[in-house]
């Protein structure tokens, strides 16, 4: 059992590991031009230069804080405006096309009016990414609530159940494996948005990194920071799904039969 | 505490009205079930027993006639009348010692655990109090559906095919539970069958429906005594009854079940 689930953990890394061989052989013996590809042992030199410079932590941190806030806002509104459409008709009926209509907006083309708006500050960057989280949030939550099985109420309806213990038996648990996956949706939404925004406007932050080294042709630099955004986002959606595991067990096991 | 009820239904029907068309359902239903009584309901499929049913329970609206429990109109869903569904509808998030906890006030007191663990020994759950759903059998979760209708003591517990998905054997089995049940709680049992012996073996009174529109054919008493022998003589002659009323004449009575 234990052996099976690691050969499984394992066979996920053979492409990888392929990959990194063909790119080591391409760029030591250079087949592609280094200053386009440099081979992975510059990226390990300039990650470990960059990483004990602090320049690295700096940024990333910068980063991190503004994905925090604009998830947290972002998530958070999503959640409620969510749990509302879902929970009552009139803001289900008054709120849901508007909506629909606007979400159909990539949130990318709101870049422009954003800047125009909030400049190219803090503001821009938070607002954008909540915007970004906001979208799968609620309609993972929506969705959620509004797909409580009816032969579920039906149960609780024969009990004669309040609204509030109706809510944390049925409606909450129900939705809930979507609200998570609604969850990470957005966060991962929030962190691709996070470099975005960095790519337009300066400032520091990883995405700002990139940016500058395109500009001086530090194309180590610049991956080093596609592997660091591509670990950082894996590292915080493992980490949801922990939390997941942990609070929806039952959820797992029976999905898994 | 007085539990009972008398359930009275009177030239009950039932419409379902779609955009551009009208199905009668239930046509003119007229039923008295007594106090203590357990009574099977047997049926081709969409005759409109789970309809009838679910006009009991109080889920369905908008019928004709009277549905009647000691006098009085029924209103809506109530903790009066248990139902077990023909999908078990366990909640999955739920041990099983909560899911039988559900139709209680109070789930936590010592009052309510005392509860939940005589009706698990009840239906033969005890030591599963910390399972979840999916870890049980069909009939184990059968069980735990009916230990959670009983936990609140209704007069009345309404089963739809409770017994449908199970193999035969566990399903003589769950015969002798379910009487013992029925006679150890003493309450009032309303059971949607398919299967002729299954209502032989368990019911006082048989209803026999017909389809299209549904409406009782026939209401045949079965003054058996209990634990009933499915090979005498009585009993026999009762499903020939039965069978009769299906059209399903035959000299080997024992080879049908509907
Ligand atoms: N909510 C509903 N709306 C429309 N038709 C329904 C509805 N529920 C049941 N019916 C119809 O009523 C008939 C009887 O259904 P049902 O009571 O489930 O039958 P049974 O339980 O005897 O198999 C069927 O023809 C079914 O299609
Ligand atoms: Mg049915």
């Amino acid at each position: 059992m234990k052996i099976q689930l690691l050969k499984n953990k394992l066979t996920g890394l053979i492409i990888p590991l392929v990959l990194y061989v063909a790119w080591d052989l391409l760029s030591r013996y250079e087949l592609v031009p280094s200053t386009l590809m440099p081979p992975p042992k510059v990226l390990f030199e300039t990650w470990w230069v960059m990483q004990s410079s602090g320049e690295l932590l700096l940024n990333m941190k910068m980063s991190l804080l503004r994905v925090g806030a604009g998830f947290l806002v972002g998530a958070s509104s999503g959640f409620l405006l969510g749990t509302a459409m879902g929970l009552w008709k009139p803001v289900e009926q008054y709120l849901n096309p508007v909506f629909n209509f606007f979400r159909q907006v990539p949130v990318v083309a709101w870049i422009p009016f954003l800047l125009l708006w909030l400049g190219i500050d803090e503001w821009f960057k938070i607002v954008f990414i909540s915007c970004g989280a906001f979208i799968p949030m609620t309609l993972k939550t929506y969705d959620g609530i509004k797909n409580v099985p009816a032969s579920y109420l039906e149960v609780v309806r024969v009990f004669e159940y309040g609204w509030f213990r109706l809510l944390r038996t049925v409606i909450v648990p129900s939705a809930l494996p979507s609200i998570f996956t609604g969850l990470r949706l957005s966060l991962s939404e929030a962190w691709m948005l996070v470099i975005g925004a960095e790519l337009v406007a300066a400032g520091e932050g990883i995405g700002n990194v990139m940016v500058i080294a395109r500009r001086l042709f530090q194309t180590d630099v610049v991956l080093v920071g596609v592997i660091v955004i591509a670990i950082t986002g894996f590292a915080m959606d493992r980490l949801l799904g922990l939390l997941e595991t942990r609070f929806l067990g039952w959820h797992r096991t029976q999905n898994a039969q | 505490m007085e539990r009972l009820g008398t359930l009275e239904v009177k030239n009950l029907s039932k419409k379902f009205r779609s955009r551009n068309d009208e199905l009668t359902v239930l046509n003119d239903i007229n039923l008295t079930v007594q106090p203590g009584e357990f009574i099977s309901i047997i049926g081709s499929s969409g005759c409109g027993k789970t309809t009838f049913l679910r006009l009991v329970v109080g889920l369905e609206k908008g019928y004709e006639g009277e549905i009647l429990l000691d006098g009085q109109r029924l209103n809506g869903p109530s903790l009066k009348r248990g139902v077990v569904f023909q999908d078990h509808r366990l909640l999955p998030w739920l041990s099983i010692e909560k899911n039988v906890g559900m139709g209680l006030k109070d789930a936590k007191s010592d009052e309510s655990r005392k509860a939940i663990q005589e009706h698990l020994e009840l239906v033969g759950l005890k030591g599963f109090e910390k399972h979840y759903p999916h870890q049980l059998s069909g009939g184990m979760s059968q069980r735990a559906a009916i230990a959670r209708a009983l936990v609140n003591r209704p007069g009345i517990l309404l089963l739809d095919e409770p017994l449908g998905a199970l193999d035969a054997l566990t399903r003589m089995y769950m015969h002798q539970e379910l009487e013992r049940i029925w006679k150890q709680e003493k309450i009032t049992m309303i059971m949607i069958t398919h299967d002729v012996d299954e209502a032989i073996v368990l019911s006082d009174k048989i209803v026999v429906m017909s389809s299209r529109p549904g409406t009782i054919k026939k209401i045949i008493p079965v003054p058996l005594a209990r634990p009933r022998d499915r090979a005498s003589y009585d009993f026999v002659k009762i499903k020939e009854e039965v069978l009769e009323e299906f059209q399903l004449h035959t000299e080997h009575p024992f080879t049908y079940t509907i």
